[in-house]
């Protein structure tokens, strides 16, 4: 089934002057029981799909969009209070920065029972709710792997370490049993090993509870380990989306192609002291956008039609945006199987 | 945390210490004799001057002069006043008081409308309300104070008569003094018209109180609007959001605690703009306050009153605004941590 649902989603932000199309036309779904990796290098607007998705963008901002729906109902038209009930059960979210996104003046404890809805409690008596409280929040630190659960629980966020606050962030996320999670950028700045360790939980909860995960990134080892399909974002644009072991082998827009060269880790018979590929320029800033495909100026295979943005082709479950593919598109499973 | 109490019982010492050496030299600095200034009695005979320079240790070094005028203020014996020849401790004890009273009230009226003021402007920033809100603040905050105190006295105490226009209470109700405060004397006192008294003392106190506290109050406004926005506009709060958390819950559980915590101290140290000001609107309107006290003491160049009122009225001012400042520290959880260095 499809969870999430996203169709030309267009944000336009207020720059003072003019109103800049900050996100482009964006499409993106998410299934039941899948890891959707949604990539695109610092700027390209992942976190600002991540806050239209969960209702954080300012009111003088313009969002519109053909389709924001989660399980069809249509996120943009719903009331406030329809919208908190579906963020309290059904979506939960990992932002960036774990330390930045909890009270500084509560303690985790606190902030983790205070997570816990009600209907989760046990109908006992209510002097029974605190205990029953504690031990939910207990079993959540255990189930990320936070071991020392006393140790923690009684800190206040800056007291904490950064991998610490990023699974307590999980647990938290957790806490309301949700069936989709939005990890925005959850391992940025972790050395390997706790990266590794997050990963893995995130994984595990996929497998074991079905837990659809949108997984916003720019750590593309990470997501080839994990991710099933993904998406991927070039300054506000959707340039290409499908499973992730087709875009591997067969990227259709030079963007993606680009993104999977610049990593070496990929490239398994790469020659010792070999140019490490990487598209000339940088990634445009809001104020200087250029019109058409926006890859446009930095694209080795530009011409004159791609000043026109061009449209989202799709072809079995692969869709990209380029009016000239790299490669013919072709349906890639029935490839596989010759 | 005791190490913090100990670093704020310093630092309190200390400025006390400064203060208190301030208002000794300045037995030396004021024009006359030193011997007046520090007594409060001007000798008659040669033979009286003497025994007083020996009384108050004024032949000895400077030293002890200082140890022995230490001596005096803990134990309490703060010399005469120069023109009344009464006690200075006992005129203050029944100055200052009136001045704490007035402060009191002013600030818990700031405390009450300003803050709530400010919370709700900020949370609706850039809406009617607000708008109306920062009007308020901006024009009550250019007001000065002496001169609103007039424009209050014209219009509803001469031009309506709704409010009287001096004093503590209607010289009728006649109040022994007990504890200073007029409210609370009151209360105590064993007279038949209570009721009324009360009614007028508290007449009394509207037109001096608004004065003061509007001023207050602006700055209250102005403060907690800042830093609602600021706090609102942080992360954990959009990450509340995320979680489906009531806005009710996100502002009272999360957003209003943070957003008080950076600025008690903030309005700490409006205690002594209250305090400068209630000084000028004693004198106003005639409010037997220390202010009023202290100023009368100038006109009559009785110097040992304006050396121990500027001592108390000073080290009020210190100690309240440490005590705040430690209290601030103490409840808030994340100024603990090393603000450079931190790993």
């Amino acid at each position: 089934m499809r969870l999430l649902d996203v169709k030309n989603l267009t944000v336009e932000i207020d720059t003072g002057s003019v109103f800049v199309k900050a996100l482009d036309k964006v499409s993106l779904t998410v299934e039941t029981g899948e890891i959707r990796a949604l990539v695109g290098e610092s700027g390209s607007g992942k976190s600002l799909i991540v806050r239209a998705i969960i209702g954080a963008i300012p009111d003088h901002w313009i969002i519109t969009a053909d389709r924001l729906t989660w399980k069809g109902q249509n996120l943009l038209t719903m009331s406030n209070e329809q919208r908190r009930i579906i963020m309290r059960r059904e979506i939960a979210v990992v932002f960036q920065d774990p330390t930045s996104s909890l009270d500084p003046s509560a303690t985790l404890r606190s902030q983790l029972e205070e997570s816990i809805p009600e209907e989760l409690l046990d109908k006992g008596m209510f002097w029974q709710r605190n205990k029953q409280r504690r031990e939910i929040a207990i079993g959540l630190m255990h189930k990320v792997g936070i071991k020392n659960h006393e140790a923690c629980m009684q800190r206040y966020p800056h007291e904490i370490a950064a991998d610490i606050a990023q699974k307590f962030m999980i647990a938290m996320a957790l806490v309301s049993e949700p069936e989709l999670l939005i990890a925005d950028d959850p391992t940025r700045s972790m050395e390997s090993t706790t990266k590794n360790q997050i990963l893995r939980l995130l994984s595990g909860l996929n497998e074991t509870r079905k837990l659809a995960i949108l997984f916003v990134s720019h750590d593309l080892l990470a997501i080839s380990s994990m991710a099933h399909t993904m998406t991927v974002l070039y300054c506000g644009q959707t340039v290409e989306s499908g499973k992730v072991k087709h875009l591997h082998r067969r990227p259709l827009h030079p963007y993606t192609k680009a993104l999977l060269d610049s990593a070496p880790s990929f490239q398994i018979n790469l020659p010792p002291k070999s140019h490490l590929v990487a598209l000339p320029g940088t990634i445009p800033t809001l104020k200087h956008l250029p019109i058409g495909c926006r890859l446009g100026p930095r694209c080795p295979n530009a011409r004159k039609e791609c000043v026109k943005v061009p449209e989202q082709k799709m072809v079995h479950q692969h869709s990209y945006s380029c009016h000239f593919p790299l490669h013919s598109p072709v349906d890639d499973d029935l490839e596989t199987k010759q | 945390m005791l190490n913090l109490l100990l670093r704020y019982i310093n630092l309190m010492v200390l400025t006390i210490a400064i203060l208190i050496i301030i208002s000794f030299s300045l037995a030396y600095v004021f024009p006359g004799d030193t011997l007046t200034n520090i007594s409060g009695i001007v000798p008659q005979s040669n033979e009286q001057r003497v025994a007083l320079e020996a009384v108050f240790k004024l032949d000895r070094s400077i030293f002890v002069q200082f140890w022995y005028y230490i001596e005096n203020l803990i134990s309490g014996d703060w010399g005469v006043s120069s023109s009344s020849q009464i006690s200075l401790l006992e005129e203050i004890s029944i100055a200052f008081p009136a001045t704490i009273e007035l402060i009191t009230y002013a600030l818990l009226v700031s405390i009450f409308i300003g803050i709530p003021l400010g919370f709700i402007g900020g949370i609706w920033h850039h809406k009617p309300f607000d708008f109306g809100v920062v009007t308020f603040s901006v024009v009550s905050y250019s007001f000065p104070v002496f001169w609103l105190a007039l424009i209050f006295i014209t219009i509803f105490s001469l031009q309506l008569g709704y409010l009287p226009l001096s004093g503590r209470v209607n010289f009728l109700y006649d109040i022994p003094h007990s504890s200073g405060f007029i409210l609370w004397d009151i209360m105590l006192a064993d007279i038949p018209d209570k009721k009324d008294a009360f009614k007028d003392a508290l007449r009394h106190l509207i037109l001096p109180t608004a004065s003061i506290a509007l001023v207050t109050t602006a700055i209250f406004i102005r403060f907690t609007r800042r830093s609602i926005m600021d706090e609102m506009n942080k992360g954990y709060i959009d990450a509340a959001k995320s979680r489906g958390f009531t806005t009710k819950q996100i502002f009272f559980k999360h957003g209003l605690r943070n957003s008080l915590l950076p600025i008690l101290p903030l309005m700490a140290m409006q205690i002594s703009t209250l305090i400068t000001n209630a000084m000028v609107v004693e004198t106003i309107f005639s409010w037997p306050g220390i202010g009023n006290w202290i100023i009368q003491a100038i006109y009559q160049r009785d110097y040992p009153a304006i050396r121990i009122g500027m001592l108390v009225v000073s080290v009020f001012v210190v100690t309240l605004t440490i005590t705040i400042e430690f209290i601030s520290r103490a409840i808030d959880p994340a100024r603990d941590k090393f603000q450079r260095g931190a790993v």
